[in-house]
């Protein structure tokens, strides 16, 4: 095992030597990872939830909506709660029918309701006017569908409980004051169902209400909310509406809802006579409908951050090739085999690319439940698991499969070498390119300096060229998407009164995060890129200055030397992004931004790949050229 | 001009208090109109040192550097860099020719700097390369030069804008003995042409093509001497004529 | 200088002018301040050795001589020609010299061999100067390059010197 021990002190001397190449590599990976496991984080979190939160609150398998017609001053109730004393025994009757047909349904074991629910408009102390669907209750708990009280009490005469993400929206909390069809009620306590989707998919989505929206109040601003039979009976009244009543169903097996529901509504039992059913699955998309938006964002998200991830890794890890050339020469001569060689810088991308995932998937479970927290509706608290061992399992075999990829190259040259050549140059010489030479000889001395520079070495301009692709590729998108958040939030906007669309909120803080991170990548990318080839050029500009270049002169020089390939990068790169959006977002459209924003990205990327370059040129020209030129002896 | 260099009191220090290295230490130099002069020392010496600055790529402590009639240590970058353009010549031990660039292409490339036509620049390569006798490599890599011919390359890029001084750091320190005759004889010819030059090197047979020798020890001249003059002895003793005794 | 001459007239017999002509050619510069009786000497030398034959031409003074080998004489060529001896490379008369000067303080040991090493580069630029003088190729070029190298050396293992007695020096006081 002595020979583990000595491939590990080298690899360990390795990355000492070099530790800034190193840090690079490290946080590029780790943001790669992070923003990788939050993506698998989202995509376990949909379903999750729901399926607490199911559990939690006895969620029915199939929703009724029983809808009757114009309102009747006298409505039909039932049960002891009932205060209104007139009904027609027609229509208390018809009801009775309805419900025993449900409940007389193959498959069904068990029913609760009907309740009555009281379609009205709500006001709020500070000002908010939105839709409500009240649903009449007992005071006791149900049997099916008992909604979990997380704040406050269970409903009381005069005492309403609001669904989690509306109380959010409209800004309320127990204890509040609020009115609903002109009567005034206070809100007793908040809760979360699974019977119907949160706020603001009440009325909006497939799986929530279908008869919501005579009211002049768009669908979107409808939320659900609790009262007594006899308060809902009052609503109801107040605000004339047509009767609609919900009923619970228990299914001795769940999984059939689906079928059960597609067969009813389908057959002559259905719709005509005004009931409807909805399945518990169609429920938990539409609360997945909040999250949906946050993992096309995240997606988008993590295939960028990889790209410019993996981009910085072929930057980094060419920019390491060429000491690697040297060491590789020295290990062969003390008797080093390629298998050695390859050994040790396995061992090192190993052990960069596992500390970073680790580090990536820290961040992950720091940050996962600022993202997990859907909407407020489901119970995604902060207990819940997030970073999975499943999850931690993929992104350490990801950055594994990144850690091999990165040597596998390195390794294969590196063997094929001959020892004395690997020696013999301490780095890749650079290959000639005589036309370039020519041209450039006409041009004036930053320019002619700077495409002889970039000329030097071709390959890592080509990196340079694609990592700034993938940059603005990245801003594009990020535009396309902002641009798309925007219509949402406009559309949303139309009819409501001020307020905050939970989606669009949190679709925005995503977004938000997202481009923070994308820019941070980018620019560590566009620093490591532009300090490696100033690095790089040391030697040539400390010898064009010995013959006459002014400082001015190879700093122009340089930073035309970046500039250049990153002119075609960041072209390239606008169609690309929004190819990227397009492929993320799947059914959505082309979302174009405006011109003025894609030009903005364009000319902003390059002046800051200028203004980078700009600062480690200017530390190069305070040295004297001789102690550049002496070192290079040594 | 007479004394194209005049340094006076050169000094150059490295590191602070305890640790201070004087690594050239109140130097006083002179060199006319067509004079070589050759700076012989150990390593670690200061001549390099002392050279650098008086080509304008190492800016001193203290002391004066008149060259061509102007006073480096007044000129901001901007004018060390035309100094160096017109008026002096490198050549380092380590040639530090551009390796992708041709003989030709590398000679070109001060004249391109100072704003010359790509034309004239190239003529003017092409002279050059014919004065240091490598007119058949011109369009080779270096490469494929061997190390004398790298360092005739490197001779005539120095001579490319018509220096007032050539300045040369250890020029055939990288070479064999017989790349190190023909340097030699190129530094003969130049200095015959009239070319004033300045020599640091520790190789005997360099510093003896020299009219005045200097020798630097710890950052200070310990020494000058003047090797033109007749010698006290004659060549044929020397050669051990009298051991083939008859 | 004996062997040297016979194996000049090894090849056929000559004057005394010619061989002294063909030295004269070999040596060069290095050539210029041999005595030209030298050469007469030497054959005379050789003569009573027997060596070496002489015929007389008709005619007047010793430039009438013509000189050939004997087989004694081709004998001891070839011996010659297969020796390996070089003549000693330590400069010990000069090495004493310091040591002398330092253990009687006679004088500074530095400060002689600062004087041996002008004087030797001076010798070396001559030398140079006479080389590169001399059009490329020619034996007499290859004689001066031998004469500079170990000027070179010696000038090498003078700084050597020096370092060392400036540090005893140092090191007494």
């Amino acid at each position: 095992m002595g020979r583990m021990l000595i491939i590990a002190r080298l690899a360990a001397k390795d990355i000492r030597y070099r530790p800034a190449q190193a840090i690079l590599l490290l946080v590029a990976i780790t943001a790669a990872a992070a923003v990788l496991s939050l993506g698998l984080v989202m995509r376990g979190v949909t379903t999750q939830p729901y399926q607490q939160t199911r559990a939690a609150t006895r969620g029915p398998d199939v929703v009724a909506d029983l809808f009757f017609g114009p309102s009747n001053p006298g409505s039909p109730c039932l049960g002891a709660n009932c205060s209104s004393s007139t009904s027609t025994s027609g229509d208390a009757a018809t009801l009775a029918g309805k419900a025993s047909a449900l409940e007389h349904l193959q498959g069904v074991t068990g029913s609760t309701g009907p309740y009555q629910i009281a379609e009205a408009v709500i006001t709020t102390a500070n000002g908010h006017r939105a839709g409500v669907v009240a649903e009449g209750r007992d005071e006791a708990p149900a049997a099916i569908d008992q909604p979990l009280v997380v704040s406050g009490t269970w409903i009381r005469p005069g005492g309403v409980v609001l669904e989690r993400t509306f109380a959010e929206a409209l800004g309320v909390s127990v204890g509040s004051k609020v009115t609903i069809a002109g009567y005034p009620y206070t809100v007793a306590g908040i809760a979360v169902t699974a019977a119907e989707p949160p706020y603001p998919n009440l009325c909006y989505a497939t799986g929530g209400i279908s008869a919501c929206g005579a009211l002049d109040i768009t669908s979107r601003d409808f939320g659900m909310a609790w009262v007594t039979r006899a308060d809902a009976a009052t609503a109801a009244k107040a605000s004339g509406m047509p009767l609609m009543y919900l009923m619970n169903l228990r299914l001795s097996d769940p999984s059939n809802a689906e079928a059960l529901v597609s067969a009813y509504n389908n057959s002559k039992q259905g719709p005509t006579a005004s009931t409807s059913l909805v399945a518990w699955q169609d429920i938990a998309t539409a609360d997945g409908l909040l999250i949906a938006d946050q993992q096309t964002v995240l997606s988008v998200g993590a295939w960028l951050a990889a790209l410019l991830a993996i981009a910085s890794v072929a930057v980094l890890a060419g920019g390491r090739m060429a000491e690697h050339n040297r060491r590789t020469g020295l290990l062969k001569t003390v008797g080093g085999t390629p298998g050695t060689v390859a050994a040790v810088l396995l061992a090192e991308n190993v052990v960069l690319a596992v500390v970073s995932a680790v580090a990536g998937l820290a961040i992950a479970r720091l940050a996962a439940p600022l993202i997990t927290n859907p909407g407020a509706a489901l119970l995604g608290t902060a207990g819940a698991p997030s970073v999975t061992a499943a999850i931690a399992a993929e992104v350490l075999v990801v950055a594994l499969i990144v850690a091999l990829a990165a040597t596998t190259v390195p390794a294969i040259r590196a063997a094929r070498r001959s020892t004395v050549s690997a020696l013999a140059d301490a780095a890749r010489t650079p290959r000639r390119h005589a036309l370039m030479v020519a041209l450039s000889a006409r041009l004036p001395v930053p320019l002619l300096l700077g495409v002889r520079m970039a000329t030097r070495r071709l390959r890592r301009a080509f990196l340079s060229m694609a990592s700034i692709a993938v940059t603005v590729a990245g801003l594009v998108a990020v535009l396309a998407f902002h641009t798309l958040a925007d219509h949402v939030i406009d559309n949303a906007m139309t009819g409501s009164i001020g307020l905050t669309d939970p989606v669009v909120q949190r679709d925005s803080q995503m977004l938000l995060v997202l481009t923070i991170v994308l820019l941070a990548l980018s620019t560590l990318n566009a620093i490591s890129a532009t300090w490696a080839t100033v690095l790089d050029t040391r030697h040539s500009s400390a010898l064009f200055r010995a013959l006459g270049a002014t400082p001015r002169q190879v700093s122009a020089g340089q930073i035309m030397a970046q500039v250049m390939p990153a002119i075609p990068g960041a072209i390239v790169g606008v169609p690309l992004g929004i190819l990227l959006f397009w492929a993320a977002n799947g059914n959505g459209g082309l979302n174009w931004p405006s011109p003025g924003w894609l030009v903005a990205a364009v000319l902003g990327t390059l002046a800051a790949v200028a203004a980078m370059t700009l600062l480690p040129a200017w530390l190069g020209t305070q040295q004297s050229p001789a102690s550049v030129l002496q070192a290079e002896m040594a | 001009m007479n004394e194209p260099i005049r340094v006076k009191g050169l000094t150059k220090s490295f590191g602070k208090g305890a640790a201070l290295v004087r690594a050239v230490d109140d130097i006083d130099l002179s060199v006319a109109q067509g004079e070589t002069v050759a700076i012989m020392g150990p390593s670690g010496c200061g001549k390099s040192t002392l050279l650098h600055m008086t080509g304008g790529l190492e800016r001193p402590t203290s002391g004066s550097i008149m060259l061509a009639g102007q006073e480096l240590t007044e000129l901001g970058e901007r004018g060390l860099a035309r100094l160096r353009r017109t008026a002096v010549g490198f050549v380092f031990q380590a040639f530090h020719l551009v390796d992708e660039l041709t003989a030709r292409e590398n000679v070109e490339l001060p004249a391109l700097l100072a704003g010359q036509s790509p034309r004239a620049a190239r003529q003017r390569a092409l002279e050059l390369l014919a004065r240091v006798g490598l007119t058949d490599r011109a369009s080779f890599l270096p490469a494929a030069l061997s190390g004398g011919q790298r360092q005739r390359v490197a001779v005539a890029r120095a001579l490319s804008n018509n220096p007032l001084v050539v300045l040369a750091d250890e020029p055939t320190g990288n070479l064999d003995s017989a790349a190190t005759l023909d340097v030699l004889r190129l530094f003969d010819s130049l200095h015959a042409a009239g070319q004033t030059l300045i020599i640091v090197t520790h190789d005997p047979r360099i510093a003896a093509t020299a009219d005045r020798m200097f020798t630097m020890r710890d950052g200070l001249f310990i020494d000058e001497t003047r090797l033109t003059g007749g010698t006290s002895g004659n060549l044929g003793a020397l050669a051990g004529l009298p051991e083939l005794k008859g | 200088m004996q062997e040297v001459i016979l194996a000049m007239l090894a090849k056929e017999p000559s004057h005394g002018y010619e061989l002294r002509s063909r030295l004269r050619g070999a040596l060069g510069p290095v050539g210029e301040a041999m005595n030209a009786g030298q050469i007469y000497v030497t054959l005379g030398r050789l003569e009573k050795a027997g060596l070496v034959a002489c015929e007389l031409e008709a005619g007047q003074g010793p430039d009438r001589k013509v000189y050939m080998v004997t087989a004694a004489g081709q004998q001891r060529v070839a011996a010659w020609l297969a020796e390996v001896g070089w003549p000693g490379p330590a400069p010990t008369e000069f090495h004493l010299k310091l040591a002398a000067a330092a253990a009687g303080r006679l004088a500074d040991p530095v400060a002689l061999v600062d004087a041996q090493r002008r004087e030797l580069l001076r010798l070396l630029r001559d030398t140079q100067r006479a080389a590169l003088d001399e059009p490329p190729g020619t034996d007499a070029g290859l004689l001066l390059e031998g004469v500079a190298l170990r000027l070179q050396a010696d000038l090498h293992w003078l700084e050597a010197c020096e370092r060392h007695w400036l540090k005893r020096a140092g090191g007494k006081t």
